[in-house]
């Protein structure tokens, strides 16, 4: 249904306007990709502008607002370095281009990546630029990016070059010019895919009508190209390689290994045996044919390269030397990005392709070269200064904004390490319309344009990566500064066929069995991890709920509850001491601050905070393995968390169980939609078994805390109904047993009772089914350690009998073979966990250099 | 003369290592003056994997992995060297050849010949060697635009030769070059460090050596086995003329009893072993025998 308030607005604003005029204005004396020199509107953005203005104001800010709600589902987070997630912006106006104009930059970038192609394998073999003098020597070997390890690694193939990225902008006289190359992994490409899915969806009927042309053929490329590059035959086992989850674009080598159908790695779930590289999994080892890697080449390879990364796998290069594993982008590449190349460029296209170079780069001068330093250190107010290397926290300056005292000193280091700068011009960007503060504004444009080798050529993306300044006059964008961006459509000239990933029938896999079991071992210890830590974030919930509402509502004058239900808090959730080691009447008499810290304060271990924290973080390690709707809960939870804070404090003076509500809820969705909605393999069954062992642990700190202290019997109704509330049990016990509350059949109910799914019973009947399904290592006739346990957890459990259990022990004045069952079973389930972990996770020691080295650091 | 070189190298741990990845340079490399035969390698435990291969300096390296659990590492080269007789060319006359103002012209001109461009990459910055002022101006006095480039580098070796101390308690092989400075302390790779950082300030091509130094014993002593030592000099280049080697530990220049394993831009290059290891603790110890044994019947083959 329409909005009823959109309607008048937007016809008001047409009869203002006529159809086919657009309230833009360009800014003047730049370059504008939708209107001409003379103020006419192109063509080609003739339709999209007054269809988006037609929608009206009020529908086109609503339609922004779902695209922000898709992204943030999706989780489409890009990380800044200061460990900032920012949610990826996209504005509603796409950037476009028509056929003609495109086919320019196309042509354009064939050559340039074919260039670059060329350069690498040229780099790392004959080095013929620097036989004939095309280029110093000291371009390639003082540049920390030249990897000699990889000197004549390769065997001289036509593509060595897999995936090129080229960043350029318009000019004021029009003409495109590139501003920098990428080469080692680049990113974005993910990013413009996941833009697309968002844009066709909350513009279909706008997408369908602009016969935009589809990204789909330009991924099918990457995995034909990978598929070929298999060294050991069919079905290759493709693996994409991450740093990790604080890896600025993590979201987006999730989002790509999940769309290819690789499986996403860490360097410590691969391992170099045999002369081959391995994924270290639940069943053991699976060769690994070809890695698409997001680490930077010289973190791949401890042994070889930078030899204190944690994030390669040693003996990596070795592997790839004897050609049993391909790596894309090939190591060594990241030299490519050098902005040295930019300098000589039109030379190189002229030594190594014999053509005139197509697409220009911005202008640029390198200090090294005398007559280029003189002209930088006379001009360097109007030049941006780029280090040729980024060391980490180095960034491109613009020489007007700093100061004479900066300026002086970077003049300086010009002179001294005339190696390490080169100077561009600042080339003012072409403007695009966007959709800001509900009206069309230019805004300056960078666009990322994606090449990939194909089965004999390369292949361009049509479309790309389009980022935006967030003002009109931003000097640099780049994703640390901004994360605003646009979808860049190429039109085309009739309709586009429909085409998907998966319509190849070369790339067309079957999956085996085996390669189900091949999830990294570090996944199952995630997903494990997660569901523990999801419920003992629940059950500390859950009890600090009931006791928010059974302190604030009642019982002030039963003192012996009020006290255990205190302690319990302090024992359930092991945030020792906290109520546990005081007879202090103080801590009892104002317990708000104590249990607002066993909420909120992070570095508690057992608090709330911490728990949902760390389960948190084992979500990101496991994204790939997470559906669209868990992602959307888990970022539900995320938002709940980063209140909390705010609102249990606000809160506490009324009912504030209130606030612990939302993620109560949450977490139940989560539960719940694990049940539904994930695929039975072993990762679903690893969290099964986290879930289900840390439930049956809290039950037990529950009964322990609250059940085996013999209290007066007022006392007793209050803390057995404490427990019966936290486990959801209350409205069962006193449908089933009406008259007043009794321990004894407050046991029966949530320690034996099969039907209660919360019962210790029913949770380790579940637990010893998981295990049993888990497949073992080593065959024999015995049990094996952890199904014996569990089968002795059970028994004991189900052989329990509540009469005997609750008799009142005469020297401790408590019911001592309660706590003892309850106590013994606990460690059973300490000990099952660390034989878990034993058996089925990984144990790599960490990794040493055989010697001590500190001189790595001048990389 | 022809020459044995035995050279073991022990790694204890304090506890297991499980696993190990490691590149290895010790194989001596052919020179123009010198020719290896029968290299053989033996490692325990037995390597799972194991290759040998040309690195980008033209090194012979050894690539291994081993997956037995061990508790010691032991690596055994031995290798025969055939060191040519024409090798000691400079020894006795240096006053001839480039001058230092000519060395520079020609490293800085232009129409330079491809091994002039190539040495090129022995004047930059390496990762353990970084040029300074203070290297510069130690090493001023010995050049001069007139004086030959060689009896300057000759004078340099002179000058790190009596000015610093040998002594090996004090570094290690990750001591930075200014620390050895400071101190006026070290071993053959610190010196040899300094000389090349010296060179390079001053705007020279020179690059690190590895090698093995045939040692004497006293007269009317039997030699000690395992007395003799793996060593490090360095070489410098000279438009033109090519590479000349010295060698400041010594105040000499190398001959007959110099025998060189592998070049590069510092020790970091051409380090014996390095690699990665999974366990072992927290401490290791490094030993080391080196055995060089000259063949009595210094016979003629060529």
């Amino acid at each position: 249904m329409p909005s009823k308030k959109a309607q008048p607005q937007s016809q008001a604003q047409l009869r203002d306007q006529p159809q086919n005029s657009v309230a833009y204005q360009p800014l003047i004396g730049t370059y504008d990709e939708a209107v001409t020199t003379t103020g006419e509107l192109r063509e080609h953005w003739s339709f999209l502008l007054n269809n988006l203005q037609n929608l009206g104001t009020d529908s086109l800010d609503q339609r922004v607002i779902k695209t922000q709600r898709i992204l943030r589902d999706d989780g489409a987070t890009y990380r800044s370095y200061s460990e900032q997630e920012l949610t990826w912006e996209l504005d509603p106006v796409p950037l476009q281009f028509d056929s003609s104009s495109w086919q320019l930059i196309e042509r354009g970038l064939l050559q340039r990546t074919e260039l670059f192609n060329r350069l690498l394998i040229d780099i790392y073999s004959t080095q013929e630029l620097i036989h004939q003098s095309v280029i110093p020597p000291e371009v390639i070997f003082a540049h920390p990016g030249f990897l000699r390890p990889c000197f004549g690694m390769h065997p001289p193939s036509e593509q060595a070059l897999i995936l090129h990225a080229v960043d350029m902008v318009r000019t004021a006289d029009h003409q495109i010019c590139v501003i920098a190359d990428r080469s080692q992994s680049p990113s974005g490409a993910g990013f413009a895919l996941e833009n697309r899915t968002v844009m066709s969806r909350v513009f279909p009927n706008l997408f369908r009508d602009s016969q935009v042309k589809h990204l789909a053929m330009f991924f099918q490329s990457l995995r034909h190209k990978l598929n070929q590059l298999a060294p050991n035959g069919d079905l290759p086992n493709i693996v994409v390689l991450t740093p990790g989850s604080r890896s600025e674009s993590y979201f987006e080598h999730a989002y790509l290994a999940n769309y290819l159908g690789y499986s996403l790695v860490q360097g410590r779930d691969l391992t170099v045996r045999n002369g081959y590289v391995w994924t270290k999994s639940l069943s053991g080892l699976f060769r690994v044919d070809v890695i698409l890697r997001r680490v930077d080449d010289f973190y791949c390879d401890p042994a070889e390269l930078k030899s204190d990364s944690y994030l390669g796998v040693p003996g990596l290069l070795e592997v790839v030397r004897s050609g049993k594993v391909v790596v894309a982008n090939p190591l060594g590449s990241g030299i490519l990005e050098s902005p040295v190349f930019l300098k000589y460029l039109p030379d190189i296209s002229q030594c190594l392709l014999g053509q005139e170079l197509q697409l220009p780069s911005v202008a640029t001068w390198w200090s090294f070269d005398p007559l280029d330093r003189e002209y930088m250190l006379d001009n360097i107010r109007q030049l941006i200064i780029k280090p040729v290397f980024k060391r980490l926290g180095q960034q491109s300056v613009f020489g007007g904004d700093l100061s004479d005292g900066a300026l002086n000193s970077l003049q300086q280091e010009i002179q001294q390490y005339p190696m390490r700068y080169v100077a561009q011009t600042y080339v003012s960007p072409g403007c695009a319309p966007c959709w800001q503060n509900h009206q069309f504004v230019p805004r300056p444009t960078v666009l990322r344009t994606f090449v990939v080798a194909g089965e004999s050529d390369y292949k361009v993306m049509p479309g790309g990566l389009t980022r935006i300044g967030h003002s009109p006059d931003l000097r640099v964008i780049t994703s640390q500064t901004s994360s605003l961006s646009k979808d860049t459509w190429v039109l085309a000239k009739g309709p586009e066929p429909q085409v998907s990933l998966w319509s190849d029938k070369v790339g067309h896999i079957s999956i085996t069995e085996d390669q189900r079991q091949n999830l990294p071992s570090r996944v199952i210890e995630n997903m494990f991890w997660l569901g523990r830590y999801a419920v003992r974030a629940e059950y500390a919930l859950r009890l600090l709920r009931t006791v928010f509402v059974q302190l604030n509502n009642q019982y002030h004058s039963a003192v012996h509850s009020y006290q255990a239900i205190l302690r319990a808090v302090t024992q359930v959730t092991e945030t020792y001491p906290g109520f546990n080691a005081t007879e202090d009447s103080l801590l009892f008499d104002n317990p708000e601050a104590e249990l607002i810290s066993v909420t909120i304060d992070a570095d508690r271990p057992g608090s709330v905070m911490a728990s949902l924290t760390e389960m948190l973080h084992c979500a990101e390690e496991v994204k790939v393995m997470l559906s669209a709707d868990t992602q959307r809960v888990i970022n539900d939870i995320r938002d709940n968390v980063s209140i909390l804070e705010n609102s249990i404090s606000s809160d506490f003076a009324s009912a504030p169980e209130e606030a612990l509500d939302p993620l109560v809820t949450s977490l139940l969705a989560l539960s719940g939609l694990v049940h539904e909605s994930m695929m039975r393999g072993y990762g679903w069954r690893f969290m099964e078994i986290g879930r289900n062992l840390e439930s049956a642990y809290q039950t037990m700190s529950m009964i322990r805390a609250l059940l085996v202290p013999v209290l007066p019997e007022n006392d007793e109704d209050i803390v057995l109904e404490t427990v019966l509330l936290t486990l959801e049990t209350l409205i069962t016990y006193r449908r089933r047993y009406r008259a007043r509350t009794d321990v004894i059949n407050g046991l029966e109910l949530t320690v034996l009772d099969d039907s209660n799914p919360r019962s210790l019973s029913y949770v380790l009947k579940e637990l010893k089914e998981h295990i049993h399904k888990l497949p073992e290592r080593h065959k024999t006739t015995f049990l094996s350690r952890e199904r014996r346990l569990v089968l002795e957890l059970l028994s004991n459990i189900q052989l329990a009998e509540p009469e005997q259990l609750t008799v009142e022990d005469k020297t401790t004045y408590d019911r001592s073979k309660l706590d003892q069952l309850m106590h013994e079973s606990q460690e059973s389930l300490n000990e099952l966990a660390t034989v878990l972990s034993d058996v089925y996770f990984d144990h790599t020691e960490t990794q040493h250099q055989v010697m001590e080295t500190s001189w790595e650091d001048e990389l | 003369m022809k020459y044995q070189v035995q050279h073991l190298t022990q790694y204890e741990y304090e506890s297991k290592v499980s696993a190990c990845y490691n590149r290895a340079h010790l194989l001596p490399r052919e020179t123009p003056y010198q020719h290896v035969s029968n290299p053989r390698v033996v490692i325990y435990p037995t390597p799972s994997t194991g290759s040998r291969c040309i690195d980008y300096f033209g090194n012979r390296v050894y690539h291994f992995s081993i997956h037995e659990p061990h508790n010691v590492l032991s690596i055994q080269v031995t290798t025969e060297i055939m060191i040519k007789q024409d090798r000691n060319v400079i020894i006795d006359e240096l006053s001839y050849g480039n001058t230092c103002g000519q060395v520079l012209e020609q490293l800085n001109g232009s129409n330079q010949t491809i091994e002039t461009l190539y040495a090129r990459e022995f004047l930059l910055n390496s990762p353990m060697i970084i040029s300074s002022d203070i290297l510069r101006s130690y090493a001023a006095e010995c050049f001069a635009p007139e004086k030959h480039f060689i009896t300057a580098v000759r004078d340099l070796t002179h000058k790190i030769y009596t000015e610093f101390e040998f002594d090996p308690d004090v570094t290690n092989v990750a001591t930075p070059i200014e620390e050895v400075m400071e101190h006026r302390h070290g071993v053959c790779q610190d010196f040899a460090h300094v000389a090349i950082g010296c060179l390079r300030s001053l705007g020279y091509a020179a690059r690190y050596i590895s090698g093995y130094l045939e040692t004497l014993p006293p007269p009317g002593q039997d030699k000690l086995v395992g007395a003799d030592a793996s060593h490090a000099w360095f070489s410098v280049y000279s438009p033109g003329e090519g590479w000349y080697e010295f060698d400041p530990t010594n105040d000499s220049v190398p001959t007959h009893q110099h025998l060189l394993t592998a070049w590069g831009r510092d020790y970091s290059d051409v380090s014996p072993l390095r690699g990665v290891i999974f366990g072992g603790g927290r401490s290791q110890t490094l030993s080391v025998s080196v055995d060089v044994e000259r063949f009595e019947s210094d016979c003629d083959e060529e």
